[in-house]
């Protein structure tokens, strides 16, 4: 059509319209796409892409918020970050936290979703129990579980009318606070994995577990060898996620245990980095502990989506 | 001839649509760009109907609420009529250093602020005072950074006294408060025998209080220019004796279970809660909790003392600082300070400052009003005790400016206190992490 087109056009000016036809062909619609791109990838980048940028260029400096010179210190934040035993040790309780907040939301997700892929008003009433915490806002959380776990909370006086003289300082004995903190966000993540295991399970052909059935599978057989394998999609979806935020763990850290309690007892890097840069006025330094922690959650959800993804089926 | 010039009409222009697109999309990105991209800028100066703004940075506590900053602003509106005050409220009284910071950064601090810790960081967004405008203060030249003096130095806290109650005391037996350290101890012992806990603490600042009291007695008493070698590289924390001794002692408050470990995870209005319903007998604690006691039911069965040393002899850990500060961007400093001298020399407004937060002004001539409470009278005649013997000493911490330990420091002193009286570290262990927080912050 284009050619013909084109060759219906007198005299040199087809040469032109052909150019410009084929730039449009190339290009369909750029104009538009741009008008609606626009606004997207400039809030991308203003938002995004540029604070990372700055904060590469600023872990190079000694910047600091207040002080008016900032000079070129090359990569010394990145040696002081390794020997720092505040980082190090940020790096040790985000791995904790991030290990118990990816393994303990998926195992508990998926046995409560299998028990609540059922029909009936009370299942529907339990789901939305389940998910209830993921809608509610994280520091309101984190205010409401301090109450509950404070000594004089009532856990703890719970435990007293039982005997227990003694009951465990759940946020204030370092031994246990970081697990208490684990809990929580555990605790208020689970709705989320019960939600897409749920549409996972919704998905699974149920011709597949009656074939199973007649050959004789159990129900665990079923689960382990039809259903499971077909909850992949899921577990890879919210393993990302859960992986994702248990590594910029901040507002609850912040406001349940501020980071202790002592010195860095519950501090995730996301903690430490802000510490560092709005407490301690160390920008350049914060900008190399967010840059590495930046590298860390990128890695690893690379690594994770690439191992999880192999697990898939295509049905 | 260029293949633009060749298009034929139509095509040379482009459609209505598309131009409106065009331009929808670069105004768009014009907007985004200003908007999303460009920084805050600082309020500007504004005179309405003659009267010159002044923006004011407040820190609203239970003890210090709105209302209360709102009523001390008010009396110098009155007595300087050209003056229009805007309340800025910081989010929490811990964090209001933090957030003033985080303003200054960004080109946004009020033009006055009150109760700035760290003066160190904020030196260089603050306007210094002169000789002249300092010659009602009775220590002008307190707090100084660098020489400067950016905030004025208007009240005196003591910090820690120690607050106790007179009805647990005697019911553990105990017919005074003790003189020398090893008294307290046997105070101690005796109260954890009669099933009371000798110490409130809680939180982080509050457990550290008695620390910042072993740290007056058995290293200020001694070496009171610590600090300033410490500063210098002449001294570190763990090779210190007189830190390592008194760091020691407040260990083993921990570990003898007179401070409850378990107590460490509640917040400071808790703590304070705590000590007054009883359910401690000590509480180590700066000047300021006065009008809380005072305030309370209990306020008779409060009695106070000095943290003793080992030898006896009265030593007192006072600062004097804490006042207004005026932004060196401040878009009228000549308003912005004729505010802040007016506030801090008022003496309605000094009054107020004494019953709601039992500061102890530190401004020539002046005397607090006769009808403060007994717990802030017991308080100041401590104090007034300690100046005639010239027994204070800094309170360690707490100090300001060139004094002052370096910016973040006094967070990392804080937790170490509580690893401490957890017991996840012991006393090497701490002083050595301050030693290596120190390098870092330098």
């Amino acid at each position: 059509m284009a050619v013909g087109t084109t060759e219906r056009r007198p005299g040199h000016a087809g040469a032109a319209v052909r150019g410009s036809r084929a730039r449009r062909r190339r290009w369909p619609g750029l104009w538009h796409f741009l008008t609606f791109a626009a606004p997207g990838t400039l809030v991308y980048l203003c938002l995004v892409l540029a604070p990372i940028v700055l904060s590469v260029g600023y872990s190079l400096t000694n910047q600091a918020l207040l002080r008016p010179r900032t000079e070129f210190v090359g990569l010394r934040n990145y040696e002081l970050l390794l020997r720092d035993e505040t980082f190090l040790n940020s790096l040790r309780v985000t791995t904790i936290l991030t290990l118990i907040v990816v393994i303990v939301p998926n195992v508990l997700g998926v046995a409560i979703a299998a028990l609540l892929d059922r029909r009936g008003w009370l299942y529907n009433a339990l789901r939305s129990v389940f998910f209830t915490p993921m809608v509610i806002s994280s520091v309101v959380i984190s205010v409401i579980w301090t109450r509950i776990l404070a000594d004089d909370g009532p856990i703890n006086q719970a435990l007293r009318a039982l005997g227990v003289r003694e009951p465990p300082g759940w946020l204030s004995d370092p031994d246990i606070a970081l697990y208490s903190l684990a809990s929580i966000v555990c605790w208020q993540m689970l709705g989320f994995c019960v939600v897409v295991y749920l549409a996972g399970l919704q998905g699974v052909p149920q011709e597949l577990a009656e074939a199973a059935a007649i050959d004789g599978a159990g129900p665990v057989r079923r689960f382990l060898h039809v259903t499971w394998p077909l909850l992949a999609p899921a577990l890879t979806i919210n393993t990302v996620v859960l992986l994702i935020s248990a590594f910029k763990l901040f507002d609850h850290v912040k406001v349940i245990t501020n980071g202790g309690p002592g010195t860095g007892t519950t501090a995730s890097v996301a903690f430490v980095v802000l510490q560092e840069g709005f407490v301690e006025n160390r920008i350049g330094y914060a900008s190399a502990e967010a840059v590495v922690m930046l590298i860390v959650i990128a890695a690893l959800s690379v690594i994770t989506l690439r191992i999880l993804q192999r697990r898939e089926v295509q049905l | 001839m260029s293949t633009r010039a060749k298009r034929p009409a139509l095509d040379r222009r482009p459609s209505n649509d598309r131009m409106f697109v065009k331009r929808g999309a670069v105004a768009l990105a014009v907007v985004l760009v200003a908007s999303g991209c460009a920084g805050g800028s600082p309020s500007t100066p504004a005179s309405d109907g003659g009267k010159q703004k002044v923006s004011f940075l407040v820190f609203p506590s239970p003890n210090l609420p709105e209302s209360y900053w709102k009523s001390q602003v008010d009396l110098v509106t009155k007595a300087h009529p050209n003056l229009e005050v805007e309340l800025v409220a910081a989010p929490s009284e811990s964090e209001r250093n933090d957030y003033a910071k985080q303003l200054a950064a960004s080109g946004q601090l009020p033009d006055v602020q009150i109760g700035m810790q760290d003066l160190t960081a904020l030196e260089p967004s603050l306007a210094a005072w002169t000789e002249q405008e300092l010659k009602d203060f009775l220590c002008p030249t307190c707090g100084a950074v660098n020489g400067k003096v950016v905030q004025l130095p208007a009240n005196t806290q003591t910090i820690p006294n120690v607050f106790y109650n007179k009805k647990l005391f005697a019911k553990a037996g105990i017919a005074a408060p003790p003189k020398t350290y090893a008294e307290l101890l046997a105070t101690a012992d005796k109260l954890k025998a009669a099933g009371i806990t000798p110490f409130v603490s809680g939180g982080a600042f509050v457990t550290s209080q008695p620390w910042t009291a072993a740290l007056a007695t058995d290293l200020y008493a001694k070496a009171p220019d610590w600090m300033s070698r410490r500063r210098k590289g002449e001294v570190r924390f763990a090779t210190s004796p007189e830190m390592k001794a008194a760091t020691q002692k407040f260990a083993d408050l921990a570990a003898k279970g007179y401070l409850d470990k378990r107590q460490i995870g509640q917040d400071y209005p808790k703590t304070q809660e705590a000590f007054l319903s009883g359910k401690g007998a000590m509480y180590p604690m700066g000047s300021w909790f006065a009008a809380a006691a005072d305030a309370s039911d209990m306020k008779a069965d409060i009695g106070v003392f000095a943290w003793p040393g080992d030898d006896g002899n009265l030593r007192l850990p006072a600062f004097t600082g804490g006042g207004l500060s005026v932004s060196a961007t401040a878009a009228n400093m000549a308003a912005a300070k004729e505010f802040a001298l007016a506030f801090q020399l008022t003496k309605e407004n000094l009054d107020a400052s004494v019953k709601a937060d039992a500061l102890f002004p530190a401004i020539k001539g002046y005397t607090p009003p006769s009808d403060t409470g007994p717990v802030f009278k017991s308080v100041y005649e401590l104090w007034q005790q300690a100046l005639d013997r010239q027994a204070t000493v800094p309170p360690f911490g707490w100090e300001a400016g060139d004094a002052a330990m370096l910016p973040g420091m006094q967070g990392k002193f804080w937790s170490a206190a509580q690893d401490l009286v957890s017991g996840k570290k012991n006393v090497d262990q701490v002083l050595s992490f301050l030693d290596t927080e120190w390098e870092k912050s330098g």
